[in-house]
């Protein structure tokens, strides 16, 4: 072999010198290009982004959304960003209070009984222009929110209400609907069914009212800015860049004006991004942000005070049941039933504080006769056997007729804890079980759309309460329920949903949720997974932050600065 | 003219050995790129590292037999160094509390471990709603921020909490924060310092295969849990044994779809060149038509085209779309080549000759265009590579459990801060793989300049 010569060592050299010198001048000019982006945007943002978090003198909160109000329209629809900006500016016949309490709003007293219900509504509220708020006000936004014309998708409310569900299908006349005005300050309801919870629906935010000559000034554009929307809460909206920012000031014509405590609230910035609202908290800039699994070690080091909260929503697995599905086998469902620990699932595989094992179709905070249904009425018994896992899966094979269960499709959403959750339930099904699953991973309206199509085995899905009843997570599962997504049927059950829907006698009903939960048990309708909880960071000086299941939320209605301790 | 000739004037000539020797042996074009190569030490150690990986994809699984799949709830994110010493525990049972004795205070009513910790404490007077409990990693401050909150006891008869959420083996500091009877907290926190230790279940330990049949193993004994080299991911499954995984579609990607679309455009690009004039234009154009196809857009269409349903691997799509979409390239080099070796002076020497187009191809054409396709093909393999982590990275690629380094990826990043390795080692092997390949592929060039033959 012949000696080849080579330049190589000393080529390699002068080329590590260039590299390095390459380097260097790279890494200090980022450095100094860095330096003057940061000091020109101070310069620039120093009048937009001037206001903190708190300004005790202005008695100002600034604060973060993570998306633009979609919907300022009360009767339209009811998403949670629109709900929390509704919420702070308008008022029903009835309000929480900020222990979360049914408190009367624009109505002084009521009275519910079987079929009717009259509200008698103060005479001093008043809407933001200082005309007085009346019972056609009512009248006028409960019919058009039945109006089948206007298509709300919260149309459904309003079939609690005599000729309700007709007037929505266009089948009778709006005025049919059982509201209607005795004067201007008493308003009259006539119910389809004897309704228990009505009290607490009329709080929900389809219930707030319209007023009528106002909303037909606006020329088919009300609620579409600050000035096209009329007020009757605390605040109202006096400036509204859309995508950008909003500003809430207390509403001086509002009837309790005096027990306002914040004079305004600015919504300063709108972004999706946990991490930046997370860095605006951090910088002061807003006075309250929620918490993503990566700010969690970070707001622990900057020694902020990490608050919990359950937002109310139920997450679980469901099956299809229907005939040509393998998971209408009892013994495939039950074998399942056997192997899931939620308890796992939220401590060693989410792993974030606030969320619970989920245990039953009704989460923890839902009211019982006196104290929380689930105190009074406990859950079913979580059992984990692997052995009688196995049983019952042979069984399931002689049920179905086959030698190996064929592969389950699990339909799922997109976010992270999704994935990793359906990554999770993947490999506990196939090392206990030998189950093959598959994973379907769709986005949120694709997923929606698949469930109604009922195109899938199994489904992680999740509810979130409408009002504050067992009702609103028990009747999901009634065969003529439109979200029975897997098309379950039971006879008892759907006996037991039509007691709670029309008895008025409390202990009948808990009881009838009792017997439902346990049925949801034994026949598998559904897994349990978790009550999903959220971790949030508030600024020390801002008191009375209130978190709500149901309604605004969060909510500074009540909320108010306190003086700085140290 | 008279000239006398020899009879030895007609002997044939002396044949001088002296004149025509050849001073080194005869190299053929492949021994003598194989010589520049080896002088080439950067391109020599990167083709090493080539087959390391090659032996680490291929091989290794059958060394490190651990299932990729396999999750090892009690080791979640640990790091490579995390300590494995345990301790066997009873299983868990529910736990309905116990009163505190008086005078002890918060503490840990049996010895806490990585299973559960079970605190209790003395009854405070003023808490009527209850008490609010908290875990701190760090030392509790004047800013009395007690850490996360863990939960409530909306009793204050209730004296007792359970934490099971992500213990690991450390130090805790542990609040417990009375309550009104609103929920909001009132004055006189108590917190404690715990201990916590690793621990497994005996019936876990049987599962992981820590403990044999017939073991004798007794609650309080200690156990090492299974070793993870590299550590694992966030549902305990083994770093390493899901790269070697990995590797294997990233590679597989890397290797076989750069092969096949450089095949398709030295095919296109020869055909084009060879041929010239008119068809040479239309080909060429249409080249460029398939330069200006979106390469995400088409991904997504294969997908849908070839039926690939959800959760199932989009590998093959990946694979279609990459030979469909990347070959003009290679197309446009070879042609741009062939067009120049075809004026050159040997070829037209070559066909005055009588030389037929198929010896023109095979003695003439493809050696000297062979340095170009296979220098395009090592830079082909490191971008295809970096397609497919890219394209994993966003979710189009492999499906669940089945990990590849672009995935791995995705995963690591959202746990960046708290557990680095779970990003780092992916990305350092995606990182390591890209530049060898580059690095090869630079020393390829210069060894195969056919131009460079012979210059020593």
């Amino acid at each position: 072999m012949p000696e080849v010569a080579t330049d190589e060592p000393g080529f390699a050299k002068s080329a590590g010198k260039q590299l390095l010198t390459f380097a260097a001048i790279a890494v200090l000019g980022l450095g100094a290009l860095m330096f003057v982006l940061d000091a020109l945007a101070s310069l620039v943002g120093s009048d937009s982004g001037s206001s903190s978090a708190i300004e005790p003198e202005l008695n100002m909160v600034t604060i973060a959304f993570e998306d633009e109000p979609p919907q300022l329209d009360s009767t339209q629809r009811a998403d949670q960003i629109s709900g929390r900006v509704l919420g702070h500016v308008m008022e029903g016949l009835l309000a929480y209070d900020e222990h979360s309490q049914l408190i009367p709003g624009v109505a002084e007293r009521w009275e519910i009984d079987a079929l009717d219900a009259t509200f008698w509504l103060r005479k001093d509220a008043r809407w933001s222009d200082g005309e007085p708020v009346t019972a056609h006000d009512f009248v006028f936004a409960w019919r058009k929110a039945a109006d089948p014309a206007e298509a709300s998708e919260y149309a459904f409310m309003m079939h609690y209400l005599k000729n309700g569900e007709a007037v929505s299908n266009g089948d009778m006349p709006l005025d049919a609907l059982g509201v209607q005005a005795l004067d201007d300050h008493t308003l009259k309801v006539e119910l389809a069914r004897p309704t228990a919870f009505f009290d607490k629906l009329v709080a929900f935010q389809t219930f707030y009212p319209i007023r009528e000559d106002f909303f037909r000034s606006t020329n088919g554009r009300y609620s579409a800015d600050a000035h096209e929307l009329l007020y009757n809460g605390r605040f109202k909206i006096t400036s509204w860049v859309h995508g950008a920012s909003m500003m809430m000031v207390k509403n001086e014509h509002y009837w309790n004006r005096d027990a306002v405590k914040l004079d305004a609230i600015k919504v300063g910035y709108i972004t999706q991004d946990t991490h930046a609202r997370f860095n605006f908290f951090k910088d002061g800039k807003i006075a309250y942000t929620g918490l993503g699994a990566e700010q969690l070690s970070s707001a622990m080091e900057n020694n902020f005070h990490i608050r919990r909260f359950q937002d109310g929503s139920l997450f679980y697995l469901e099956f299809n049941h229907q005939p040509h599905r393998v998971t209408r086998s009892w013994h495939l469902r039950r074998a399942m039933q056997l192997v899931t620990d939620s308890g796992e699932l939220v401590n060693r595989v989410i792993k974030l504080p606030g969320y619970l094992a989920g245990k039953s179709l009704f989460p923890v905070y839902l009211p019982g006769v006196k104290e929380t249904f689930r105190r009074e009425y406990g859950e079913p018994l979580q059992e984990l056997d692997r052995v009688r896992a196995l049983e019952h899966l042979e069984l399931a094979k002689k049920e179905l007729g086959v030698k190996e269960i064929p592969t389950i499709t699990m339909l799922i959403g997109d976010t992270p804890i999704s994935k990793t959750q359906a990554e999770y339930f993947q490999a506990v099904y196939k090392e206990t079980l030998g189950l093959d699953v598959k994973i379907d991973a769709q986005i949120f309206k694709q997923r929606l759309e698949k469930m109604t199509n009922k195109d899938f085995d199994i489904v992680m899905a999740g509810w979130g309460p409408d009002y504050n009843d067992p009702l609103t997570f028990g009747d999901l599962f009634a065969s003529w329920n439109r979200n029975n997504h897997g098309d379950w049927k039971n006879d008892e059950y759907d006996a037991l949903v039509d007691i709670a829907q029309n008895s008025m006698d409390q202990t009948e009903r808990m009881e009838a949720f009792a017997r439902m939960q346990q049925i949801l048990y034994d026949e598998v309708v559904l897994l349990p997974h978790y009550e999903r909880g959220q971790s949030y960071v508030t600024h020390p000086q801002l008191k009375g932050l209130v978190r709500r299941v149901v309604g605004a939320d969060p909510d500074l209605r009540y909320a108010r600065i306190e003086a700085d301790a140290s | 003219m008279a000239e006398s000739y020899r009879a030895e004037d007609f002997e044939p000539l002396h044949v001088d050995q002296a004149t025509q020797t050849l001073s080194r042996p005869s190299l053929s074009y492949w021994q003598d790129a194989w010589v520049r190569l080896k002088a080439n030490r950067r391109a020599l150690f990167s083709l090493y590292i080539v087959l390391a990986l090659l032996a680490f994809t291929l091989f290794g699984p059958m060394l490190w037999t651990v299932d990729p799949a396999s999750q090892d709830l009690d080791q979640v994110s640990q790091p490579p160094w995390a300590d494995r010493s345990a301790t066997l525990v009873a299983p868990y049972e529910p736990w309905q509390g116990e009163p505190a004795e008086p005078g002890s205070g918060l503490h840990a009513a049996q010895t806490p471990n990585t299973q559960a910790v079970r605190l209790v404490w003395e009854p405070m007077g003023n808490a009527e709603g209850g008490y609010r409990i908290y875990r701190n990693v760090f030392a509790i401050g004047p800013e009395k921020a007690y850490g996360l909150p863990l939960g409530e006891q909306f009793d204050a008869a209730l004296t007792y909490f359970e934490d099971r959420l992500d213990l690991k083996s450390a130090s805790y500091y542990y609040t417990v924060v009375p309550l009104n009877r609103y929920g909001d907290e009132l004055e006189g926190a108590v917190t404690r310092e715990i201990a916590v230790r690793n621990a497994i279940t005996i019936s876990h330990a049987e599962k992981r295969g820590l403990l044999t049949e017939g073991h004798t193993a007794q609650v309080g004994d200690s156990i090492t849990l299974a070793a993870h080299p590299l550590g694992t991911d966030y549902l305990g499954r083994d770093m390493l044994a899901r790269l070697m995984y990995g590797a294997r579609v990233s590679l597989f990607i890397g290797i076989v779809a750069p092969f096949l679309y450089v095949i398709l455009g030295v095919a296109w690009g020869a055909t084009a060149g060879f041929l010239g004039g008119r068809m040479d234009g239309l080909m060429m154009r249409f080249a460029d038509f398939v330069v200006a196809l979106p390469f995400l857009l088409f991904m997504i269409l294969f997908k849908i085209m070839f039926g690939i349903g959800p959760g199932e691997s989009g590998i093959m799509p990946m694979l279609i779309a990459m030979v469909i979409l990347s070959w003009p390239a290679t197309s446009r080099l070879v042609r741009g080549q062939i067009l120049q070796i075809r004026e050159e002076g040997y070829i037209g020497a070559s066909r005055l000759l009588g030389a037929k187009t198929n010896y023109l191809v095979l003695r003439h054409m493809i050696p000297n265009t062979m340095g170009v396709i296979l220098v395009t093909l090592t830079f082909a393999v490191p971008s295809a590579i970096f397609t497919e982590a890219f394209l994993s990275f966003i979710g189009m690629g492999v499906a669940p459990p089945t990990p590849s380094w672009g995935s791995m990826c995705n995963e690591g990043i959202k746990t960046m801060l708290t557990t680095p390795h779970e990003l780092i080692f992916p990305a350092v092997f995606i990182s390591i793989t890209v530049l060898a390949f580059n690095l090869l592929g630079d020393g390829l060039r210069d060894a195969l300049d056919a131009r460079m033959r012979s210059r020593e």
